[in-house]
């Protein structure tokens, strides 16, 4: 397959290494939090020390005191509205009347050097009110509950309905009732959260820091400091990871309003625990599900209460609620269901984007369930799940049509003919049990029914490089090189003469966030339209040039050849500059949506789904009871891949990051509601050498709707981690474990 | 960071070193490899301003044969412990624990010294020291003394080291070629992790299995290491069976007084210290277990 697509293709399909790759083995790269420019300031965030709290006083005058401090900053400095969050702008910028989570900025501080605006933060005195602290969903929505805002305690309520659950329940011939619970997860991106905010000549706010979605950020910016976005720029390249984290406003707004009020630079850089305090984390869940078969296996019905625990605020909570119902059904053909959703408000911290938005906490609850059921009906795992997926061109549960869904079975027949389906470990000691775990994942690609007008550009430069700007942040996961192939592809050049602008609001047109596995499938889109409207154009300027009419004109290796002549994209975009003629070329893709969402979401469906297929190995310790996944399998339908190598090392990137949540992964917080573990000591990551070993294997697939046939990567092999792991382990203990993670003391 | 606010002294020799210590006292922090002391400064939570830098000090920087004795000088870091010929032949149960420290970077620049001076009961060199004899050696510019390990801890972060001495040398005594060893160490992840117990043992066995003799010695279950003596008074001189095996694993399980904390509790250290006994023996008895060869190739 790989040798006819290379000869089919020239750039993409191929794993050409990286375009910043140099730079950031060699170190040289700088990232945005090695910025210093000269004069900068440094800022301190002075953070709530309660979970919750009233606010009676904020005290600045020792703190003003310190010579050095430039600026301290409260709600009452803030010009715009003092509120931000993605979706719903419920969390304030600072907090003024209360609190709702350990670490919740209070006020800022600017001063000369990092050490005195550390003092300075020291020395502000906040009077509290202490609250009850909400630590749990149950004591959220318990009718006693303090209420945390003033829409209570449920910030998002929905119920969906298909069919008639009732009665399918009567007619199955198994239902089981479980409850999961998957914790909060830490993106612990190398690089904490950070950046430097400086005005420049022209009175612009420049604001350079890690992040996902320039543009929102800057409409966020500007709505609290009450200027017109057009005063600002946002830069966010290289940024050292993000996950999701950085999706929402992290730094940002805060630079932002110490550069504008202090009039200097400013630098603002989280240390590792305050990031464990103040950055986002993953939603909490607990999902109860009833869900019935008929004997053979069919799914007859499935009812799921859903709870998401967002924290204090919102952020992406109410879109990340309609992701988790979107996933709670599977793949699978599902004639009656109810979902009851639900985000709800606790003083835990602060939830938010984080890869897979709400799929793999479905996701681990409906593909456990499914194994359940297998276990129970002594049917294979795999095959009562060929038995259910739905076929492409079928009716999906939301009223979308299936396409594409043949990846997902073929994944599933190359599964069950996999060397670790089959196969036991040998060589085991009396004390270590092994066992095989399998669940498949599906996720949408973009933000579904959601509106969204992606725009990208391409420069033609004069001295021989094809410049190409979108707003998508590479933030390690390659999409700039992504976007360069397919660039290259489409003006059949090589891929040197293809240049990258990072995200820069500057340079780059509104694309979006790079988030929801979209990057590849928007940007991609609207780069390929620009290539075609410059193409277009150049092709005219070349009839002028050769003095003929279009037909006459061949394209080939960015020349257009006429007889016995030819001239490069280079050498016509001079003609069109000489005449002062813009060679910028940039268009709008929109991306295929259904006109509505499904009565009772936001967004549900999507058009376009990426399949997802794990086999976990695990070689459990029954004596201590530790668990080592040792083998993994997966197998990705993400339509054509761009790049194998970057790709392969998405999937396995979000293996280590799905199997880090499934085993080791369990923020907690104290009976004060203050985080326990906050760094890399006490919050357990996998390290390289609990990597297992991981085999990728792309199913042959083509989305029509994508660039050259791609659907997107970034999310899909992270979301099947937690079912499939404690399906292993269920399969090497005969235990089930519901509540990940999969920690020893749980299984001995 | 700022760490200009330490005043740090970087003696050249050991008698310069003692005489800071001898002025200076407690009013000065020792530092070696940095692997814990320089955590407790970026937590903000160490006392003294002054350090005292023992990085210069070559003279501690040693490994030497005496005999039936290793000396290993303070300043030896783990990955010279690694590397060390008469290490890996008379004392590779050290050199299986020191590969369990932190990963590459922290082996490369901790010390045995260090990690005897850090006190920590999950400091994952010190059962293997525990069941090799070792003998520390304070100096101070007046005196020199020895200490058992066994001795020189009294609690977490408590040792019987005055303020104006320095740790310079740790003897070991060679272990007999032959011997069964193992070093076992549960933690939460393969690298960077805080021992939830680990577990050193060298036991002799004789031809027929019976047992000459065992030390058992198990960290991060007590408030200092500790030797499992119990349990090795009710194993030696018994054949060594799986009901021998469970006997023992049972009575260390029993012999320890683990804590709670956010990396586990008191019931599960208990029952993972059984297991981690249990996997070693059995693998003695199956004769599985690493031996240790002395330097006679090929006899073991
Ligand atoms: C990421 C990471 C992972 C780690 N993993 C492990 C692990 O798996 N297992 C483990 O046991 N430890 C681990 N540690 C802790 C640490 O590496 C060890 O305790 C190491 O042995 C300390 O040695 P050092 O030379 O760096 O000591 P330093 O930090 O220099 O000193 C440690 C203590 O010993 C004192 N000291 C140093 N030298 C002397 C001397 N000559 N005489 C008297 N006192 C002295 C110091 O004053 C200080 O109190 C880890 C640390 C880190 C940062």
């Amino acid at each position: 397959m790989e040798e006819e697509l290379e000869q089919k293709y020239k750039s993409i399909t191929r794993s050409v290494p990286r375009v910043d790759s140099e730079p950031k083995v060699s170190g040289a790269l700088k990232f945005i939090t090695d910025m210093k420019i000269e004069n900068m300031l440094f800022a301190a965030v002075v953070r709530s020390v309660h979970a919750h709290a009233r606010i009676l006083s904020i005290d600045t005058r020792e703190a003003e005191k310190i010579s050095g401090v430039k600026a301290i900053l409260t709600y009452k400095d803030i010009p715009g509205l003092n509120a931000y969050g993605a979706i719903v702008p419920d969390a304030p910028v600072l907090a003024y009347d209360r609190v709702r989570y350990y670490g919740e900025p209070v006020a800022l501080i600017a001063a000369d050097t990092e050490e005195l605006a550390r003092e300075a933060a020291s020395l502000v005195k906040i009077e509290y009110d202490p609250l009850p602290v909400i630590r749990s969903i149950d004591e959220s929505i318990a009718s006693s509950a303090i209420a945390l805002h003033d829409n209570g305690n449920i910030a998002r309520h929905t119920i969906i309905k298909r069919g008639d659950t009732e009665r399918a329940k009567q007619e199955a011939y198994l239902t089981l009732d479980r409850t999961y619970r998957t914790p909060f997860q830490k993106h612990m991106f190398l690089e904490p959260e950070g950046g430097v905010a400086y005005i420049d000549e022209s009175g612009i706010i420049n604001v350079f820091a890690g992040g996902q979605s320039p543009y929102r950020d800057k409409l966020q910016i500007a709505r609290s400091l009450n200027i017109p976005p057009e005063k600002i720029r946002t830069v966010d390249y290289p940024t050292g990871g993000a996950f999701g984290g950085k999706d929402d406003v992290t730094v940002q707004i805060h630079l932002a309003l110490l550069a504008y009020k202090t009039g200097k630079p400013v630098k603002l850089w989280f240390s590792r625990e305050e990031s464990g305090v103040a950055g986002y984390h993953r939603t909490g869940s607990e999902i109860h599900l009833i869900t019935s078969v008929d004997k053979e296996g069919g799914l007859l019905s499935n009812e799921a209460q859903i709870y998401l625990d967002t924290g204090a605020y919102q952020s992406f909570g109410p879109t990340i609620l309609d992701v988790s119902i979107e996933t709670i059904n599977g793949p699978y053909r599902i004639p009656n269901y109810t979902i009851n959703a639900n985000l709800v408000y606790t003083n835990n911290g602060f939830s938010s984007a984080f890869r897979g938005f709400g799929a793999p906490e479905s996701n681990f609850a409906i593909e456990s369930m499914i194994n359940e059921l297998a276990a129970e009906l002594h049917l294979d795992p795999i095959d009562i799940r060929l038995k259910n997926i739905l076929m492409t061109g079928e009716e999906g549960p939301f009223g979308n049509t299936v396409r594409h869904s043949d990846g997902l079975r073929e994944a599933l027949m190359r599964a069950k003919r996999s060397k670790i389906w089959a196969g036991a470990l040998q060589n085991k000691k009396p004390w270590q049990r092994n066992g095989v775990g399998i669940a498949v994942a599906i996720k949408g690609v973009g933000f579904g029914t959601l509106p969204d007008y992606p725009t990208a550009a391409i420069e033609i430069a004069t001295e021989g490089k094809v410049k190409i700007m979108f707003s998508n942040v590479d933030y390690g996961q390659g999409i700039n090189t992504g976007n360069a192939q397919l660039v290259a592809e489409k003006l059949d050049i090589p891929l040197n003469q293809v240049e990258v602008r990072h995200a820069d609001t500057k340079y780059s047109p509104d694309t979006g966030s790079s988030s929801a596995s979209r990057s590849t499938f928007t940007s991609g889109n609207a780069l390929l339209m620009a290539c075609s409207k410059a193409l277009d154009r150049l092709k005219m300027e070349a009839c002028l040039y050769f003095g003929t009419t279009n037909e006459k004109l061949e394209y080939k290796e960015g020349r257009f050849y006429y007889k016995d002549k030819s001239a490069s994209i280079y050498e016509l975009a001079k003609g069109l500059k000489a005449r002062g003629e813009t060679l910028r070329f940039e268009s709008t893709f929109e991306v295929p949506r259904y006109p509505a969402p499904i009565e009772g979401t936001l967004e549900v469906p999507h058009v376009v789904y990426m399949y997802g297929t794990m086999l976990s190995s695990a070689l459990l310790d029954e004596l201590t009871g530790k668990v080592h996944i040792n083998q993994v399998e997966f197998y990705a339908d993400i339509g054509t891949v761009i790049n194998p190598s970057i790709a392969s090392g998405q999937i396995e990137g979000g293996i280590v990051q799905g199997l880090g949540f499934a085993i080791t992964e369990d923020l907690k917080y104290d009976a004060s509601g203050k985080p326990i573990n906050n760094n890399y000591t006490t919050y357990i990551v996998p390290s390289v050498r609990d990597v297992p070993d991981i085999y990728v294997e792309f199913i042959d697939s083509s989305e029509e709707l994508g660039p050259y046939g791609a659907k997107g990567v970034g999310e899909i092999s992270i979301i099947p981690a937690g079912a499939s792991a404690a399906h292993a382990v269920y399969n090497a203990s005969g235990k089930w474990v519901r509540d990940l993670p999969l920690l020893p003391w749980k299984l001995i | 960071m700022n760490y200009s606010q330490y005043t740090v002294h970087s003696p050249q020799t050991l008698n310069e070193a003692l005489g800071i210590l001898k002025e200076k006292q407690s009013e000065v922090r020792l530092i070696a490899g940095g692997t814990d002391v320089m955590v407790l400064i970026k937590d903000g939570v160490l006392k003294e301003k002054e350090l005292l830098n023992l990085s210069y000090l070559d003279e501690l920087k040693y490994i030497r044969e005496d005999g039936n004795i290793i000396k290993v000088g303070a300043l030896t870091t783990y990955r010279e412990l690694e590397k060390s010929s008469v290490v890996n032949l008379s004392a590779p149960i050290l050199v299986d624990a020191c590969k369990t420290i932190g990963a590459t970077q922290i082996q490369n620049l901790g010390t045995l010294a260090g990690n005897l001076g850090n006190a920590s009961p999950a400091g994952d060199s010190l059962p293997p020291l525990y069941v090799l004899n070792a003998n520390v050696k304070l100096q101070s510019a007046e005196s020199e003394r020895i200490i058992p390990v066994s001795e020189f801890f009294l609690g977490p972060r408590k040792t019987k080291r005055a303020p104006n001495e320095l740790i310079t040398e740790i003897t070991i005594e060679k272990a007999k070629p032959g011997l069964h060893y193992f070093f076992k160490k549960l933690g939460l992840r393969e690298a960077n992790a805080i021992s939830l117990v680990s577990v050193a043992c060298i036991v002799d066995l004789d031809k027929d299995k019976k047992i000459n003799s065992i030390k058992l010695a198990l960290g991060a279950v007590a408030p200092t290491v500790m030797r499992a003596v119990k349990s090795e008074k009710l194993a030696t001189g018994r054949q060594l069976d799986l009901n021998l095996i469970d006997e023992i694993a049972r009575g260390v399980s029993e012999e320890i007084s683990p804590i709670t904390d956010i990396r586990g509790s008191t019931e599960y250290r208990r029952r993972a210290a059984y297991g981690l006994v249990y996997e070693g023996l059995y693998e003695a008895l199956m004769g599985t277990a690493k031996r240790v060869s002395g330097g006679i190739e090929g006899v073991y």
